[in-house]
């Protein structure tokens, strides 16, 4: 129904932009999507999935090494800080990017405390947004599902 | 690549270039292949360095352009870097979530044609093929006469990054056929046929610092370099293998600065008495221009003449032949220390007239012909008044070296820059000195931009005119002084990284030299950054300790040799 999926479409199009507005994501994730077209209309989502698994990937590598017992080796949590920053700031996870910058210098800094509630935020940053654009993804299936196309969302 | 191969991949150039991308992080890799599509560009992929170097062993036609990321668990990305250079000679971009200039600079020091931070834009990657076209570019030059009657012109334009290059790739395929129909025919040029070893004498190396001068370090292509110099019988393949000599040392000095410091110039000395390039020209060693006097006199122990003679010789900087390992280094090398790097950059400024400023305190070698100018004077003028202790300072150097490293240098620093960029100071130097041209205003740029920015760092008193020449090209002023401690063995080794080099001047020229000048500076000056600062304030105030003072001496010693360059 017309009616349905411009409702839909609307929906979609108010939760991208509060997503931008909130601070979850940034100019690099309109680049991800100006990325997507016929010839590869999963690339958002494939790149995403592929994010997150490097999130949980990391977070775990991180998570072992500031679990140590004895002396933490900062300079492997920072490589897997500097790896989270790279990919995060290529798919335009803002939060979790912003995240890592600090999390970069509580290494340098060898703040134990500090890296491991830096990292806690991290894990949660990185599951909220997957949340987020789970809901997101979902929204864009209902508004196909009903017959309409995905807006394209105009950020400025 | 042939030429026939080269044209036929032009015809669609860019379209269906060869990229292999490396990044052992997943999400970034499948981005960057997506961008790279987007580019229409032909994409491999890998995340580990090592399959990288397989595919690129496999087939070293494979590719045109590889782009891999730093921070790699398998293999380092700067390593990698290298051996592609090294092994294939391929244009190599770097990718990395680190935008701390000293990664940039260990980048383009290690043979990047490129430095691009992550999160990579489609726009940064739109333009990536001007690097595998000024780099084949380039190669073809340098293999091909110098021949100018081809659209010299042309090879520029395509060199642009310009995205409408239909006509440009056009053209640059005519060009490969012409220099080819060139290279079988009798040219005109003599030259071409044999390539009869051009001796770079210090005449010679000064056109050629002013003509890269002139032209600004990032765009001195060989071509426009030979074009500028007039050279009757020099071709633009031994512009551009001087040019490659001369970026070659600055990256090798910027990696070596240690071991260059220690080695250079003997090692220089050899290399370049090796190579056919400089002449060897008389140092005036007991140059006055030291106003330091007695410093100078302090350096003689050196026998300067031996050493510097040698040093001077332009077959240091001319290695361009042989390596860059030129000698040029000699001329300030006396002491592979920092301070030799502080005399380059000294020297440097000398030649400006508002580079006097920063030399001021650095006595110029007078008796530098090339210092004969107004410039001169005033900047010795101004040295002596700037510096007025200096002359105090250098005779307490310890280095006696330096001092003859300073005052014999001068003459033979225009010619006995082993690296490109004492070249260029020289030729700005000798430019200005000489008052010939008014490339000296810009060679300064690209010299003073070595020796500018230490200069800059030092809180000389007349400074700012300078340092602004100084810096025009980046704060390259500690290459300067890399210069002198370059290693001629290293030189020699540089050899290996012909490709590297290569693809560093081919692809960007202002990377290679600036580059390296900046790594050079991150090195030197990371190292000593606080040394040559304090070199040059200690030269000023004398409150350095000795060692710094030392240092601080050569410099300067180098520097009035510079200046004299100058």
């Amino acid at each position: 129904m017309d009616a349905h999926v411009a409702q839909l479409q609307m929906q979609y199009r108010n939760y991208i932009l509060s997503l931008y507005q909130q601070g979850f994501l940034d100019d690099q994730f309109t680049e991800l999507k100006s990325l997507q077209d016929d010839g590869s209309p999963d690339f958002v989502a494939e790149v995403l999935s592929l994010f997150f698994d490097d999130c949980v990937k990391l977070v775990g590598n991180m998570a072992r090494a500031l679990d140590q017992t004895g002396t933490v080796d900062f300079c492997q949590v920072g490589a897997n800080v500097h790896q989270l920053k790279g990919s995060s700031s290529s798919v335009g996870a803002k939060r979790v990017k912003g995240l890592c910058i600090n999390f970069k210098e509580l290494c340098e800094a060898k703040n134990y405390e500090g890296c491991v509630r830096c990292l806690q935020q991290v894990d949660v940053e990185y599951k909220t947004l997957k949340a987020k654009l789970q809901d997101m993804f979902n929204l864009e299936k209902q508004i196909v599902q009903a017959g309409g196309i995905v807006p394209q969302v105009d950020i400025n | 690549m042939t030429v026939e191969q080269d044209c036929v991949a032009l015809d669609q150039f860019p379209v269906g270039m060869r990229v292999l991308a490396v990044d052992d992080d997943q999400t970034c890799l499948r981005i960057l292949e997506s961008l790279l599509h987007r580019c229409q560009y032909h994409v491999t992929t890998t995340n580990q360095a090592q399959k990288a170097l397989e595919l690129l062993r496999e087939n070293k036609n494979k590719f045109d352009l590889v782009i891999s990321d730093v921070d790699m668990p398998d293999m380092d990305g700067f390593k990698l870097l290298e051996l592609v250079g090294l092994e294939m000679d391929l244009p190599v971009i770097m990718l990395s979530a680190h935008s701390d200039p000293k990664y940039v600079m260990k980048g383009v020091t290690h043979g990047a044609c490129d430095y691009l931070l992550k999160p990579v834009r489609i726009e940064e990657l739109k333009n990536i093929w001007q690097h595998v076209v000024r780099s084949r570019f380039d190669k073809n030059r340098g293999s091909n006469n110098g021949d100018k009657k081809d659209g010299s012109g042309n090879n520029e334009g395509v060199a642009n990054s310009d995205p409408n290059n239909g006509r440009a790739n056009r053209k640059r395929k005519d060009q490969y056929n012409e220099d080819e129909d060139e290279e079988r025919d009798d040219n005109d040029d003599p030259s071409s046929q044999k390539k009869p070893r051009v001796v770079w004498t210090v005449e010679l190396h000064k056109k050629f610092v002013a003509a890269v001068n002139q032209l600004g370090f990032e765009k001195a292509m060989p071509k426009k370099i030979l074009d500028l110099m007039n050279v009757e019988k020099l071709t633009r393949e031994n512009v551009a293998s001087h040019l490659q000599k001369f970026r070659l040392y600055l990256k090798r000095i910027s990696g070596n600065q240690q071991a260059i410091m220690a080695n250079s110039d003997l090692h220089f000395l050899q290399m370049s008495n090796g190579l056919d390039g400089f002449h060897h020209r008389p140092i005036p060693v007991g140059s006055g221009q030291f106003h330091g006097g007695a410093a100078a006199a302090g350096m003689r122990p050196f026998s300067p003449n031996g050493i510097l003679g040698r040093l001077n010789t332009p077959s240091g900087i001319g290695g361009v032949r042989n390596n860059l390992s030129s000698p040029s280094s000699g001329m300030f090398l006396q002491n592979p220390t920092d301070l030799g790097k502080f005399h380059h950059v000294s020297s440097l400024p000398l030649n400006h007239i508002d580079g006097g400023n920063i030399l001021q305190g650095l006595p110029m070698p007078l008796e530098f012909d090339q210092l004969q100018t107004n410039n001169n004077k005033s900047i010795i003028a101004g040295n002596s008044m700037a510096f007025p202790s200096f002359p105090t300072q250098q005779s307490s150097l310890p280095n006696n070296n330096n001092h003859l490293v300073l005052e014999g240098h001068p003459q033979a620093s225009p010619s006995a820059f082993p690296g490109h960029q004492i070249n260029k100071r020289l030729e700005h130097w000798s430019n200005a000195v000489s008052s010939s041209s008014s490339t000296l205003p810009p060679a300064q740029n690209s010299n003073s931009i070595i020796i500018g920015h230490q200069f800059d760092v030092s809180p000389l008193p007349h400074s700012k005119p300078d340092s602004l020449e100084w810096n025009t090209q980046n704060a390259s002023s500690s290459y300067s002084i890399p210069f002198f401690y370059y290693d001629s063995s290293q030189m020699r080794q540089s050899g290996n990284y012909g490709p590297t080099t290569d693809a560093m001047l081919s692809s960007n020229p202002k990377e290679g030299f600036i580059v390296g000048q900046q790594k050079l500076q991150s090195g030197f000056m990371g190292a000593e950054a606080g040394s040559l600062d304090d070199i040059v304030n200690s030269t000023m105030k004398q409150e350095q300790s000795q060692g710094d003072l030392s240092e601080g001496d050569l410099g300067y010693g180098g520097f009035s040799s510079l200046r004299t360059c100058l």
